[in-house]
């Protein structure tokens, strides 16, 4: 998936200004990280992409498609093209770990077989397979972070988005959270990752998009 | 690692090429589709209809609750109704010789009034007249009101001949309009003055059921609003407890309608089950009921027998309790899912 933010801001009702002037363009197939502190516009950035909110100037550009013109009706479909993985990862606790990662593909109506297949195989890629029958309760953090990727990924994603995804992770497992997207970016997935964790961000050599009070700071490689 | 899912792609991709070549056959292809398609409607249908039964049963006693809530508010006016309908049967056979009075105007002659008697007598709607002269009404009414001193200081008769015309239908709940008809022609007539149709106390008895038939419809209009609120409030707390399945639905891509519909059957759930609890409880009280008033009727000797709901009123009972059911949750359902942000 390609974005383009031209000139966007967000403005809320409070008269908080989240985001101001904010553009770059991410290449189909790009991975990059979005820096920069609490409070500096990342989530609402995510947001924007993820039409949970809508910008109050300039024009985002999904797959040449201006998300100003798609209408309520279209906000689900559009959805379905993003995975998104948050920080405090919103897993279902009435239901098993299978049924977390199916959910995405019952929503588009996938028949079982189908479903089965797929959640077992993203399930693999995360490491997790034995443990399809698990209530996500009875998970340790990292793994439970790991069924949110699986979740996030599981319908193929064009997009993937991820809100501080290692925020409450110890530096290993945070590695390896991080390795898993750079997998998921290697088979196409254009990723896109929140988060304020400099010295992870600095090993990973991706381009990084740095906010401040809700304007694009830096924007380029890390060094 | 990827080999699972490159797997996967490839057969993706032989798919799309099978759909290319089948695609000069486009009838064909849309018909697949569209069977598909329904087949995946209907399969969705079948699989939420009995999770939403499933999910009834996640809290028993609060749905119990619910569901006597809503057979109790149904099942009022579902047994007034038989109550009126078996009013309504034992009124409709009483039967009695009903007389419509012809006063004729008394400047008439004798041998006038006598001639329309006869002419009366003759229609097929008349069984027979009886004519009664000034003088015999005279006699009558001083046996019977006692003024005889009053009357006869009177210069002359102030009585009008009256013809009293029974009419060959007798006088019932369902004939009233047919003889209110007849007394209507008879009272057109050059020599009638004024005509009296004698059932009055019919007459009372058929506004008096009328009136119940009103009580009995504004009743159940407030009880099936009762019945709307109390579906809305539960599907409410269904939707308020499922907030945050609800947030992850939607931000996975799911549509309003398929978020809707689970709280819909649940609906209609509580429209079939609260509906035939009902009619349990409405064929009980009948039961109940019917035996004293077996006793009753015994007393009256009267072949007169209890009606109960009919087969098709059943069906109107359940279908009426299933689409509040379905209605009140999409009114509320619209309400909170919409109400829940994602942010």
């Amino acid at each position: 998936m390609e974005i383009e933010f031209q000139n966007v801001g967000k403005k809320y009702e409070s008269g908080q200004e989240a985001l101001a002037q904010v553009s770059f363009h991410l290449q189909q197939g790009e991975m990059a990280f979005l820096t920069g502190h609490s409070g500096a516009g990342k989530s609402t950035l995510l947001k924007l992409m993820m039409m949970i909110e809508r910008q109050s100037s300039g024009r985002i550009i999904v797959d040449g498609t201006d998300l100003l013109a798609m209408g309520k009706s279209l906000i689900p479909l559009h959805r379905r093209r993003i995975g998104v993985v948050f920080q405090n990862h919103q897993l279902l606790f009435d239901r098993s770990v299978f049924d977390n990662v199916a959910l995405p593909l019952q929503v588009t109506g996938a028949d079982s077989a189908q479903i089965g297949k797929r959640v077992r195989a993203a399930l693999d890629k995360v490491g997790l397979l034995g443990k399809e029958k698990y209530n996500p309760m009875a998970l340790s953090g990292g793994e439970q972070q790991r069924v949110g990727i699986a979740r996030a990924v599981v319908n193929k994603p064009q997009l993937l988005l991820a809100d501080e995804p290692t925020g409450n992770l110890d530096p290993k497992l945070s590695a390896e959270i991080m390795n898993l997207f750079q997998e998921f970016n290697h088979v196409g997935t254009t990723v896109l990752v929140a988060s304020h964790d400099l010295a992870l961000i600095a090993r990973m050599r991706h381009r990084v998009l740095t906010l401040n009070q809700g304007r694009i700071v830096n924007d380029g490689g890390f060094n | 690692m990827y080999k699972r899912s490159s797997s996967v792609n490839q057969k993706g991709a032989t798919r799309q090429n099978v759909t290319l070549k089948n695609s000069k056959k486009t009838r064909i292809k849309a018909n697949v589709t569209s069977s598909f398609v329904m087949s995946l409607f209907f399969r969705q249908h079948r699989e939420i209809f009995l999770k939403s039964l499933s999910r009834l049963l996640v809290s028993p006693l609060s749905s119990f609750m619910t569901l006597m809530v809503i057979a109790v508010a149904l099942s009022l006016p579902g047994g007034l109704y038989v109550m009126l309908k078996n009013v309504q049967s034992v009124t409709s056979q009483w039967e009695q010789q009903s007389i419509i009075s012809l006063y004729l105007f008394a400047e008439l002659e004798d041998t006038e009034a006598l001639a329309l008697s006869h002419e009366l007598s003759a229609r097929s709607d008349v069984e027979s007249v009886s004519y009664v002269s000034k003088e015999e009404g005279l006699r009558s009414f001083e046996q019977v009101s006692g003024y005889e001193h009053i009357l006869s200081s009177l210069p002359e008769n102030p009585l009008p001949i009256v013809l009293k015309v029974t009419p060959t239908q007798g006088v019932s709940l369902s004939s009233l309009d047919v003889l209110e008809r007849q007394r209507v022609a008879l009272e057109a007539l050059n020599a009638v003055e004024y005509a009296e149709l004698d059932a009055q106390w019919l007459q009372r008895l058929a506004s008096f059921l009328n009136f119940g038939r009103q009580f009995v419809y504004a009743l159940s209009l407030l009880l099936i609003v009762a019945v709307f609120l109390i579906v809305g409030n539960t599907i409410r707390s269904a939707v308020e407890s499922r907030r945050d399945e609800i947030t992850v639905m939607k931000m996975i891509g799911a549509t309003d309608g398929y978020i809707r519909r689970p709280f819909l059957y649940m609906g209609l759930w509580f429209g079939i089950l609260g509906g035939s609890i009902a009619i349990l409880f409405i064929i009980a009280v009948s039961y109940w009921v019917g035996s004293s008033a077996a006793d009753l009727i015994d007393l009256y000797h009267s072949n007169f027998e209890l009606v109960f709901l009919s087969f098709k009123e059943f069906f109107m009972c359940l279908l009426v309790s299933s689409a509040i059911g379905v209605i009140g949750s999409w009114i509320a359902v619209n309400q909170h899912i919409a109400a829940i942000d994602l942010q």
